[in-house]
Protein backbone atom coordinates (compact mmCIF):
# COMPACT_ATOMS: atom_id res chain seq x y z
CA UNK A 1 0.00 0.00 0.00
CA UNK A 2 1.72 3.27 -0.81
CA UNK A 3 1.86 6.00 1.72
CA UNK A 4 -0.33 8.94 0.18
CA UNK A 5 -3.13 5.55 0.23
CA UNK A 6 -2.41 4.82 3.80
CA UNK A 7 -2.63 9.07 4.91
CA UNK A 8 -6.40 8.50 3.47
CA UNK A 9 -7.02 6.31 6.83
CA UNK A 10 -4.10 7.13 9.10
CA UNK A 11 -4.56 10.81 9.01
CA UNK A 12 -8.16 11.09 9.66
CA UNK A 13 -8.58 8.39 12.12
CA UNK A 14 -5.54 9.67 14.02
CA UNK A 15 -7.27 12.85 14.08
CA UNK A 16 -10.32 12.13 15.02
CA UNK A 17 -9.26 9.67 18.31
CA UNK A 18 -7.36 12.80 19.43
CA UNK A 19 -10.16 15.26 18.90
CA UNK A 20 -8.07 17.49 16.59
CA UNK A 21 -9.69 19.47 14.05
CA UNK A 22 -8.23 19.75 10.36
CA UNK A 23 -9.36 21.92 7.95
CA UNK A 24 -8.43 20.94 3.93
CA UNK A 25 -5.48 22.97 3.94
CA UNK A 26 -4.16 20.80 7.04
CA UNK A 27 -5.18 18.23 5.64
CA UNK A 28 -2.99 18.68 2.43
CA UNK A 29 0.01 19.40 4.29
CA UNK A 30 -0.64 16.33 6.44
CA UNK A 31 -0.93 13.88 3.38
CA UNK A 32 1.91 15.65 1.98
CA UNK A 33 4.17 14.88 4.77
CA UNK A 34 2.89 11.56 5.59
CA UNK A 35 3.64 10.45 2.07
CA UNK A 36 7.65 11.67 3.03
CA UNK A 37 7.93 10.73 6.39
CA UNK A 38 6.03 7.26 6.71
CA UNK A 39 7.89 5.58 4.70
CA UNK A 40 11.16 6.52 6.05
CA UNK A 41 9.44 5.88 9.89
CA UNK A 42 8.49 2.21 9.06
CA UNK A 43 12.03 1.67 7.14
CA UNK A 44 13.30 2.59 10.66
CA UNK A 45 10.78 0.57 12.65
CA UNK A 46 11.87 -2.69 10.58
CA UNK A 47 15.71 -1.93 11.48
CA UNK A 48 16.98 -4.54 13.91
CA UNK A 49 18.03 -2.67 17.22
CA UNK A 50 17.01 -5.77 19.09
CA UNK A 51 20.44 -6.81 20.18
CA UNK A 52 21.62 -3.33 20.67
CA UNK A 53 22.55 -2.87 24.25
CA UNK A 54 21.53 -0.08 25.31
CA UNK A 55 23.14 3.74 26.61
CA UNK A 56 21.20 4.35 29.79
CA UNK A 57 20.67 8.11 30.23
CA UNK A 58 23.42 8.87 27.19
CA UNK A 59 26.06 12.36 28.21
CA UNK A 60 25.43 13.65 24.72
CA UNK A 61 28.10 15.83 25.04
CA UNK A 62 30.85 13.15 25.41
CA UNK A 63 31.69 9.47 23.09
CA UNK A 64 29.40 6.94 24.54
CA UNK A 65 30.36 4.95 27.29
CA UNK B 1 39.58 57.62 13.66
CA UNK B 2 37.48 55.63 11.14
CA UNK B 3 35.17 53.08 11.46
CA UNK B 4 35.57 50.39 9.37
CA UNK B 5 32.46 47.68 9.06
CA UNK B 6 33.51 44.85 6.81
CA UNK B 7 36.50 44.01 8.25
CA UNK B 8 35.77 41.17 10.85
CA UNK B 9 35.12 40.17 14.15
CA UNK B 10 38.36 39.77 15.56
CA UNK B 11 39.69 42.51 13.83
CA UNK B 12 36.50 45.09 15.01
CA UNK B 13 37.09 43.70 18.40
CA UNK B 14 41.21 44.54 18.24
CA UNK B 15 40.82 47.81 16.84
CA UNK B 16 38.39 49.07 19.77
CA UNK B 17 40.90 47.52 22.61
CA UNK B 18 43.59 49.08 20.80
CA UNK B 19 41.82 52.44 20.87
CA UNK B 20 42.19 52.65 17.10
CA UNK B 21 37.89 52.36 16.57
CA UNK B 22 35.41 54.31 18.17
CA UNK B 23 32.92 51.58 20.02
CA UNK B 24 30.09 54.09 19.76
CA UNK B 25 31.06 54.97 16.18
CA UNK B 26 30.96 51.97 15.04
CA UNK B 27 27.42 50.99 16.49
CA UNK B 28 25.98 54.58 15.02
CA UNK B 29 27.75 53.07 11.74
CA UNK B 30 26.08 49.42 12.42
CA UNK B 31 23.00 50.56 12.43
CA UNK B 32 22.91 52.94 9.48
CA UNK B 33 24.70 50.19 7.37
CA UNK B 34 21.25 47.99 8.60
CA UNK B 35 18.88 50.86 7.80
CA UNK B 36 20.76 50.80 4.55
CA UNK B 37 20.99 47.09 3.50
CA UNK B 38 18.56 45.38 5.65
CA UNK B 39 15.35 46.21 3.48
CA UNK B 40 16.92 44.24 0.72
CA UNK B 41 17.93 40.84 3.07
CA UNK B 42 15.27 41.31 6.15
CA UNK B 43 17.78 39.34 8.23
CA UNK B 44 17.07 41.65 11.01
CA UNK B 45 13.70 41.81 12.25
CA UNK B 46 14.42 44.80 15.23
CA UNK B 47 16.72 47.00 16.27
CA UNK B 48 16.63 48.83 19.70
CA UNK B 49 19.28 51.68 19.31
CA UNK B 50 18.34 52.52 22.91
CA UNK B 51 19.25 49.31 24.57
CA UNK B 52 22.48 48.77 22.34
CA UNK B 53 24.21 52.11 23.93
CA UNK B 54 22.98 51.22 26.92
CA UNK B 55 24.99 47.87 26.64
CA UNK B 56 27.77 50.04 25.04
CA UNK B 57 27.66 51.75 27.97
CA UNK B 58 27.86 49.31 30.04
CA UNK B 59 30.44 47.37 28.39
CA UNK B 60 32.54 44.68 30.21
CA UNK B 61 36.24 44.95 28.99
CA UNK B 62 35.78 41.61 27.55
CA UNK B 63 37.15 39.74 24.18
CA UNK B 64 33.96 41.86 22.25
CA UNK B 65 33.76 44.70 23.58
CA UNK B 66 32.11 47.20 22.23
CA UNK B 67 31.31 44.86 19.06
CA UNK B 68 27.97 44.78 17.64
CA UNK B 69 26.19 41.39 16.70
CA UNK B 70 23.09 40.26 16.11
CA UNK B 71 21.09 36.69 17.94
CA UNK B 72 18.57 35.01 16.63
CA UNK B 73 15.14 35.18 17.19
CA UNK B 74 15.47 32.05 19.02
CA UNK B 75 16.42 33.53 22.77
CA UNK B 76 14.80 35.87 24.98
CA UNK B 77 16.54 39.35 25.95
CA UNK B 78 15.78 41.31 28.92
CA UNK B 79 13.76 43.21 27.01
CA UNK B 80 12.52 41.35 24.37
CA UNK B 81 10.86 37.68 24.57
CA UNK B 82 11.85 35.49 21.49
CA UNK B 83 9.05 34.78 18.39
CA UNK B 84 10.99 31.78 17.15
CA UNK B 85 10.25 32.80 13.55
CA UNK B 86 5.98 32.30 14.46
CA UNK B 87 2.88 33.97 15.44
CA UNK B 88 2.65 30.97 17.97
CA UNK B 89 5.14 28.65 20.20
CA UNK B 90 3.88 25.67 21.73
CA UNK B 91 6.29 26.89 24.85
CA UNK B 92 5.64 29.78 27.09
CA UNK B 93 7.89 32.27 26.72
CA UNK B 94 9.03 36.02 28.34
CA UNK B 95 11.94 38.64 28.19
CA UNK B 96 15.04 37.65 29.96
CA UNK B 97 18.51 36.67 29.98
CA UNK B 98 19.48 33.80 27.75
CA UNK B 99 22.47 32.15 27.99
CA UNK B 100 23.51 33.48 24.57
CA UNK B 101 22.96 37.03 25.90
CA UNK B 102 24.35 37.10 28.70
CA UNK B 103 27.56 35.83 27.52
CA UNK B 104 28.03 38.10 24.92
CA UNK B 105 27.01 41.03 27.71
CA UNK B 106 29.70 39.30 29.73
CA UNK B 107 32.27 39.76 26.92
CA UNK B 108 31.54 43.10 25.94
CA UNK B 109 29.55 42.31 22.88
CA UNK B 110 26.84 44.97 21.96
CA UNK B 111 23.30 43.48 20.82
CA UNK B 112 22.40 45.14 17.84
CA UNK B 113 19.50 43.47 16.62
CA UNK B 114 17.60 40.47 16.45
CA UNK B 115 17.89 38.16 13.25
CA UNK B 116 15.14 36.58 11.06
CA UNK B 117 14.81 33.18 11.17
CA UNK B 118 12.79 30.41 9.87
CA UNK B 119 9.44 30.14 11.45
CA UNK B 120 9.72 27.61 14.60
CA UNK B 121 13.28 26.20 13.39
CA UNK B 122 11.60 24.21 10.65
CA UNK B 123 13.29 24.73 7.93
CA UNK B 124 16.83 24.67 6.38
CA UNK B 125 16.06 27.26 3.68
CA UNK B 126 14.88 30.65 5.71
CA UNK B 127 12.18 30.59 2.87
CA UNK B 128 9.30 31.12 5.41
CA UNK B 129 8.63 33.40 8.66
CA UNK B 130 6.56 35.36 11.04
CA UNK B 131 8.33 38.19 9.71
CA UNK B 132 8.54 37.15 5.93
CA UNK B 133 11.53 35.35 4.48
CA UNK B 134 14.48 36.52 4.83
CA UNK B 135 17.11 37.17 1.67
CA UNK B 136 20.46 35.77 0.45
CA UNK B 137 23.12 38.56 -0.17
CA UNK B 138 24.52 36.69 -3.03
CA UNK B 139 21.35 36.78 -4.65
CA UNK B 140 18.19 38.65 -3.02
CA UNK B 141 16.13 35.86 -5.08
CA UNK B 142 17.63 33.24 -3.18
CA UNK B 143 17.55 31.30 -0.19
CA UNK B 144 19.40 32.26 2.85
CA UNK B 145 19.07 29.30 4.75
CA UNK B 146 17.61 28.31 7.76
CA UNK B 147 16.67 28.00 10.08
CA UNK B 148 19.19 31.11 11.26
CA UNK B 149 17.92 32.99 8.39
CA UNK B 150 18.63 36.54 9.66
CA UNK B 151 21.99 35.93 11.61
CA UNK B 152 23.72 34.74 8.57
CA UNK B 153 22.12 36.99 6.12
CA UNK B 154 23.53 39.98 8.53
CA UNK B 155 27.12 38.70 8.66
CA UNK B 156 27.35 38.07 5.04
CA UNK B 157 25.71 41.25 4.09
CA UNK B 158 28.38 42.73 6.16
CA UNK B 159 25.56 44.19 8.35
CA UNK B 160 27.76 43.03 11.79
CA UNK B 161 30.98 40.84 11.57
CA UNK B 162 29.25 37.89 14.21
CA UNK B 163 25.82 36.81 14.63
CA UNK B 164 24.24 33.87 16.77
CA UNK B 165 22.61 30.92 15.52
CA UNK B 166 21.06 27.78 16.69
CA UNK B 167 21.32 24.32 15.38
CA UNK B 168 18.96 21.74 16.32
CA UNK B 169 19.27 20.05 13.08
CA UNK B 170 21.87 21.68 10.54
CA UNK B 171 20.43 25.05 11.64
CA UNK B 172 23.77 27.06 11.54
CA UNK B 173 25.30 24.90 8.75
CA UNK B 174 22.70 25.10 6.07
CA UNK B 175 22.62 29.19 6.39
CA UNK B 176 26.54 29.26 6.38
CA UNK B 177 26.52 27.00 3.57
CA UNK B 178 23.83 29.16 1.46
CA UNK B 179 25.42 32.79 2.80
CA UNK B 180 29.49 31.85 2.10
CA UNK B 181 30.18 31.61 5.85
CA UNK B 182 31.68 30.26 8.45
CA UNK B 183 29.47 28.00 11.09
CA UNK B 184 30.23 25.77 13.76
CA UNK B 185 27.59 23.64 15.30
CA UNK B 186 29.28 23.04 18.70
CA UNK B 187 29.43 19.98 20.68
CA UNK B 188 26.32 19.39 22.47
CA UNK B 189 26.03 20.71 25.67
CA UNK B 190 29.14 22.79 25.68
CA UNK B 191 27.69 26.07 24.25
CA UNK B 192 25.13 28.98 26.12
CA UNK B 193 21.40 27.36 26.14
CA UNK B 194 20.02 28.78 29.12
CA UNK B 195 16.25 30.85 28.57
CA UNK B 196 16.09 28.95 25.40
CA UNK B 197 12.34 27.79 25.02
CA UNK B 198 13.26 24.30 25.23
CA UNK B 199 16.26 24.01 26.88
CA UNK B 200 15.28 21.99 29.20
CA UNK B 201 13.98 19.62 26.97
CA UNK B 202 16.31 19.72 23.84
CA UNK B 203 18.86 16.94 23.32
CA UNK B 204 19.96 18.57 19.72
CA UNK B 205 19.91 22.15 19.71
CA UNK B 206 22.85 23.95 20.46
CA UNK B 207 23.97 27.87 19.93
CA UNK B 208 26.81 28.35 17.54
CA UNK B 209 28.49 31.27 15.82
CA UNK B 210 28.20 32.44 12.15
CA UNK B 211 30.82 34.86 10.94
CA UNK B 212 33.06 35.25 7.82
CA UNK B 213 35.97 32.82 8.85
CA UNK B 214 37.28 30.19 11.12
CA UNK B 215 38.88 32.71 13.50
CA UNK B 216 35.97 34.91 14.29
CA UNK B 217 34.15 31.80 14.92
CA UNK B 218 36.61 30.87 17.16
CA UNK B 219 36.56 33.87 19.14
CA UNK B 220 32.18 34.18 19.09
CA UNK B 221 32.53 30.66 20.04
CA UNK B 222 34.60 30.67 22.87
CA UNK B 223 32.27 33.40 23.85
CA UNK B 224 29.64 31.06 24.09
CA UNK B 225 31.10 28.34 25.36
CA UNK B 226 32.73 30.44 28.15
CA UNK B 227 36.07 29.17 27.93
CA UNK B 228 39.11 29.46 25.45
CA UNK B 229 38.59 27.36 22.51
CA UNK B 230 42.48 27.64 21.88
CA UNK B 231 44.46 27.31 18.33
CA UNK B 232 45.83 24.41 17.57
CA UNK B 233 47.37 22.29 14.27
CA UNK B 234 45.39 20.14 12.04
CA UNK B 235 48.74 18.38 11.34
CA UNK B 236 48.56 14.76 10.08
CA UNK B 237 44.91 15.25 9.65
CA UNK B 238 43.09 11.95 8.91
CA UNK B 239 40.27 12.67 6.62
CA UNK B 240 37.34 10.41 6.35
CA UNK B 241 35.41 10.20 3.18
CA UNK B 242 31.65 8.32 2.41
CA UNK B 243 30.60 6.57 -0.55
CA UNK B 244 26.99 7.35 0.56
CA UNK B 245 24.36 10.07 -1.19
CA UNK B 246 25.50 12.23 1.21
CA UNK B 247 28.83 13.31 -0.74
CA UNK B 248 27.65 11.66 -3.96
CA UNK B 249 23.90 12.47 -4.77
CA UNK B 250 25.08 16.17 -5.07
CA UNK B 251 25.22 18.49 -8.13
CA UNK B 252 28.54 18.32 -9.96
CA UNK B 253 29.74 21.52 -8.77
CA UNK B 254 29.38 20.78 -4.94
CA UNK B 255 30.95 17.39 -5.65
CA UNK B 256 34.21 19.10 -7.64
CA UNK B 257 34.76 21.73 -5.49
CA UNK B 258 34.26 19.47 -1.89
CA UNK B 259 36.75 17.16 -3.60
CA UNK B 260 38.84 19.66 -4.19
CA UNK B 261 38.77 21.28 -0.97
CA UNK B 262 39.20 17.59 0.92
CA UNK B 263 42.51 17.20 -1.36
CA UNK B 264 43.55 20.83 -0.31
CA UNK B 265 43.23 20.30 3.31
CA UNK B 266 44.96 16.62 2.96
CA UNK B 267 48.01 18.17 1.74
CA UNK B 268 47.82 21.48 4.07
CA UNK B 269 47.83 19.32 6.95
CA UNK B 270 50.03 16.47 5.79
CA UNK B 271 47.51 14.22 6.52
CA UNK B 272 45.61 11.21 4.49
CA UNK B 273 42.27 10.84 3.20
CA UNK B 274 40.47 7.47 3.99
CA UNK B 275 37.52 5.76 2.74
CA UNK B 276 35.49 4.84 5.53
CA UNK B 277 31.90 3.39 5.96
CA UNK B 278 28.69 4.64 7.91
CA UNK B 279 25.86 3.25 7.27
CA UNK B 280 22.11 3.72 7.95
CA UNK B 281 22.55 7.71 7.97
CA UNK B 282 18.96 7.48 6.15
CA UNK B 283 17.80 5.80 9.55
CA UNK B 284 19.85 8.78 11.88
CA UNK B 285 18.40 11.54 9.75
CA UNK B 286 14.30 10.33 10.63
CA UNK B 287 15.45 9.52 13.83
CA UNK B 288 16.95 13.11 14.53
CA UNK B 289 13.84 14.49 12.88
CA UNK B 290 11.26 12.02 15.05
CA UNK B 291 13.36 13.12 18.20
CA UNK B 292 12.72 17.11 17.87
CA UNK B 293 10.00 16.57 16.46
CA UNK B 294 8.60 15.25 19.48
CA UNK B 295 10.39 17.19 22.07
CA UNK B 296 8.98 20.60 20.43
CA UNK B 297 5.78 19.29 20.73
CA UNK B 298 5.97 19.48 24.74
CA UNK B 299 3.44 22.10 25.74
CA UNK B 300 0.86 20.88 22.86
CA UNK B 301 -2.93 19.51 23.37
CA UNK B 302 -5.43 18.74 21.21
CA UNK B 303 -6.55 21.40 22.60
CA UNK B 304 -4.38 24.03 21.83
CA UNK B 305 -3.65 22.76 18.04
CA UNK B 306 -7.35 23.29 17.50
CA UNK B 307 -6.89 26.80 18.22
CA UNK B 308 -3.70 27.67 16.76
CA UNK B 309 -2.68 31.13 15.56
CA UNK B 310 -4.05 32.27 12.34
CA UNK B 311 -0.92 33.75 11.71
CA UNK B 312 0.75 30.24 11.77
CA UNK B 313 1.01 29.26 8.19
CA UNK B 314 -0.48 27.04 6.42
CA UNK B 315 2.77 24.28 6.56
CA UNK B 316 3.63 24.72 10.48
CA UNK B 317 -0.01 24.18 11.37
CA UNK B 318 -0.11 20.77 9.42
CA UNK B 319 3.40 19.63 10.50
CA UNK B 320 1.88 20.58 13.94
CA UNK B 321 -1.00 18.51 13.65
CA UNK B 322 0.77 15.66 12.10
CA UNK B 323 3.33 15.49 14.65
CA UNK B 324 0.67 14.80 16.90
CA UNK B 325 0.05 11.38 15.23
CA UNK B 326 3.25 9.92 15.05
CA UNK B 327 3.77 6.57 16.76
CA UNK B 328 5.93 6.63 20.24
CA UNK B 329 7.40 3.17 18.65
CA UNK B 330 9.03 4.95 15.99
CA UNK B 331 10.67 7.86 18.51
CA UNK B 332 11.80 4.67 20.94
CA UNK B 333 13.48 3.35 17.61
CA UNK B 334 14.80 6.46 16.88
CA UNK B 335 16.74 6.57 20.10
CA UNK B 336 18.08 3.02 19.52
CA UNK B 337 19.18 4.63 16.24
CA UNK B 338 20.70 7.45 18.14
CA UNK B 339 22.99 5.08 20.45
CA UNK B 340 23.72 2.41 17.21
CA UNK B 341 25.29 5.90 15.42
CA UNK B 342 27.23 7.31 18.90
CA UNK B 343 29.00 4.03 18.93
CA UNK B 344 30.03 3.54 15.28
CA UNK B 345 30.99 7.13 15.09
CA UNK B 346 32.93 6.30 18.76
CA UNK B 347 34.67 3.55 16.52
CA UNK B 348 35.39 5.22 13.59
CA UNK B 349 36.77 8.20 15.39
CA UNK B 350 39.42 5.91 16.17
CA UNK B 351 40.73 5.86 12.90
CA UNK B 352 40.05 9.24 11.33
CA UNK B 353 40.05 12.83 12.88
CA UNK B 354 37.06 14.04 11.16
CA UNK B 355 34.65 12.90 8.09
CA UNK B 356 33.98 15.05 5.75
CA UNK B 357 31.33 15.71 3.33
CA UNK B 358 29.12 18.52 0.96
CA UNK B 359 27.10 20.77 4.19
CA UNK B 360 24.01 20.73 1.08
CA UNK B 361 23.77 19.02 -2.33
CA UNK B 362 23.17 22.04 -4.28
CA UNK B 363 23.70 26.14 -4.26
CA UNK B 364 21.06 28.08 -2.40
CA UNK B 365 17.55 27.39 -4.31
CA UNK B 366 15.44 30.23 -5.42
CA UNK B 367 12.76 31.58 -2.49
CA UNK B 368 10.08 31.23 -4.84
CA UNK B 369 10.42 27.54 -5.17
CA UNK B 370 13.17 26.03 -2.98
CA UNK B 371 13.69 22.58 -4.94
CA UNK B 372 16.51 21.38 -5.70
CA UNK B 373 18.00 19.20 -9.31
CA UNK B 374 19.95 16.44 -7.82
CA UNK B 375 21.30 13.32 -9.61
CA UNK B 376 18.43 11.55 -7.92
CA UNK B 377 15.89 13.99 -9.12
CA UNK B 378 14.46 16.71 -8.09
CA UNK B 379 14.24 17.17 -4.05
CA UNK B 380 12.42 19.86 -1.58
CA UNK B 381 16.00 21.45 -0.06
CA UNK B 382 14.85 20.56 3.41
CA UNK B 383 14.86 16.82 2.08
CA UNK B 384 18.14 17.09 0.36
CA UNK B 385 19.71 19.40 2.77
CA UNK B 386 19.22 17.28 6.34
CA UNK B 387 20.29 13.64 5.26
CA UNK B 388 24.06 15.86 5.49
CA UNK B 389 23.30 17.54 8.86
CA UNK B 390 21.11 15.13 11.21
CA UNK B 391 24.11 12.56 12.33
CA UNK B 392 25.60 15.67 14.40
CA UNK B 393 22.38 16.76 16.16
CA UNK B 394 21.56 13.02 16.53
CA UNK B 395 25.23 11.98 18.18
CA UNK B 396 25.78 15.00 19.76
CA UNK B 397 29.11 15.57 18.00
CA UNK B 398 30.37 19.23 16.62
CA UNK B 399 30.57 20.09 12.76
CA UNK B 400 31.76 22.99 11.01
CA UNK B 401 30.23 24.27 7.55
CA UNK B 402 32.78 26.40 5.34
CA UNK B 403 32.97 28.02 1.77
CA UNK B 404 34.72 26.15 -0.45
CA UNK B 405 33.92 27.43 -3.58
CA UNK B 406 31.36 29.37 -5.85
CA UNK B 407 28.87 28.04 -8.47
CA UNK B 408 28.62 28.73 -12.23
CA UNK B 409 25.69 31.11 -11.13
CA UNK B 410 28.32 32.74 -8.28
CA UNK B 411 26.23 30.76 -5.18
CA UNK B 412 28.67 29.66 -2.63
CA UNK B 413 29.44 26.23 -2.19
CA UNK B 414 30.07 24.49 1.40
CA UNK B 415 32.06 21.83 2.67
CA UNK B 416 31.46 20.29 6.41
CA UNK B 417 33.51 18.75 8.74
CA UNK B 418 32.19 16.68 12.08
CA UNK B 419 34.82 15.32 14.34
CA UNK B 420 34.71 13.63 17.66
CA UNK B 421 32.49 14.92 20.61
CA UNK B 422 34.64 17.83 22.40
CA UNK B 423 37.15 18.69 19.47
CA UNK B 424 35.18 21.70 18.42
CA UNK B 425 39.04 22.97 18.57
CA UNK B 426 39.86 20.64 16.16
CA UNK B 427 37.36 21.09 13.51
CA UNK B 428 38.32 25.07 13.56
CA UNK B 429 42.10 24.35 13.31
CA UNK B 430 41.04 22.20 10.20
CA UNK B 431 39.24 25.10 8.79
CA UNK B 432 42.04 27.56 8.96
CA UNK B 433 44.26 24.68 7.16
CA UNK B 434 41.94 25.22 4.54
CA UNK B 435 41.79 28.54 4.54
CA UNK B 436 45.59 28.53 4.22
CA UNK B 437 45.56 26.39 1.49
CA UNK B 438 43.32 27.90 -0.71
CA UNK B 439 44.58 31.30 0.14
CA UNK B 440 41.56 32.82 2.21
CA UNK B 441 40.00 32.96 -1.34
CA UNK B 442 36.09 31.89 -0.22
CA UNK B 443 35.92 33.26 3.23
CA UNK B 444 36.99 36.63 1.66
CA UNK B 445 34.70 36.54 -1.20
CA UNK B 446 31.90 39.52 -0.74
CA UNK B 447 28.66 39.08 -2.49
CA UNK B 448 27.27 42.07 -4.58
CA UNK B 449 24.82 43.12 -2.18
CA UNK B 450 28.27 43.55 0.25
CA UNK B 451 30.18 45.79 -2.89
CA UNK B 452 29.90 48.79 -4.28
CA UNK B 453 30.23 50.27 -0.86
CA UNK B 454 33.69 51.63 0.79
CA UNK B 455 35.21 49.82 3.03
CA UNK B 456 35.47 52.44 5.72
CA UNK B 457 32.69 55.27 6.88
Amino acid sequence: MEASARADDFIPAGLAALGIEADEVDLAVMAALHQLFWPAILELLALDTERLAPEPFPDLSKAPR
Amino acid sequence: MSVELDIGLRAQAAAIAAGEMDAGELLDATLERIEQRNPALNAVVETFPERSREMLAAAADGPLRGVPVVIKDEWPLPWRAQRFGAAELMAPTAPGESGPYRALRDAGAVVVGVGNMHELGAGSTGSVSFYGAAHNPWDTDRCPGGSSSGPAASVAGRLVAGAVGADGLGSVRFPAAYCGLTGLKPTFGRSAMEGHHMAAITTLIVSGPLCADAADCRLLGSVLFGEELRGGDAAGLRIGVVREPVSEDVTPEVGEACDAAIESLRAETGGEVREISLPDLDAATVAAILIINSESMSGATPERLNHLDPELSPIAKGSLKYRMLLPTAATVQATRVRTMMRRRLATLFDEVDVIAWPTVPAPAPPLEAPLVELPSGTLTADQANVRGAALANLTGIPSISMPVGLSGGGLPIALQLQGAWGRDELLLDAAEALERANGRRWVESLPPLAQGEPAST
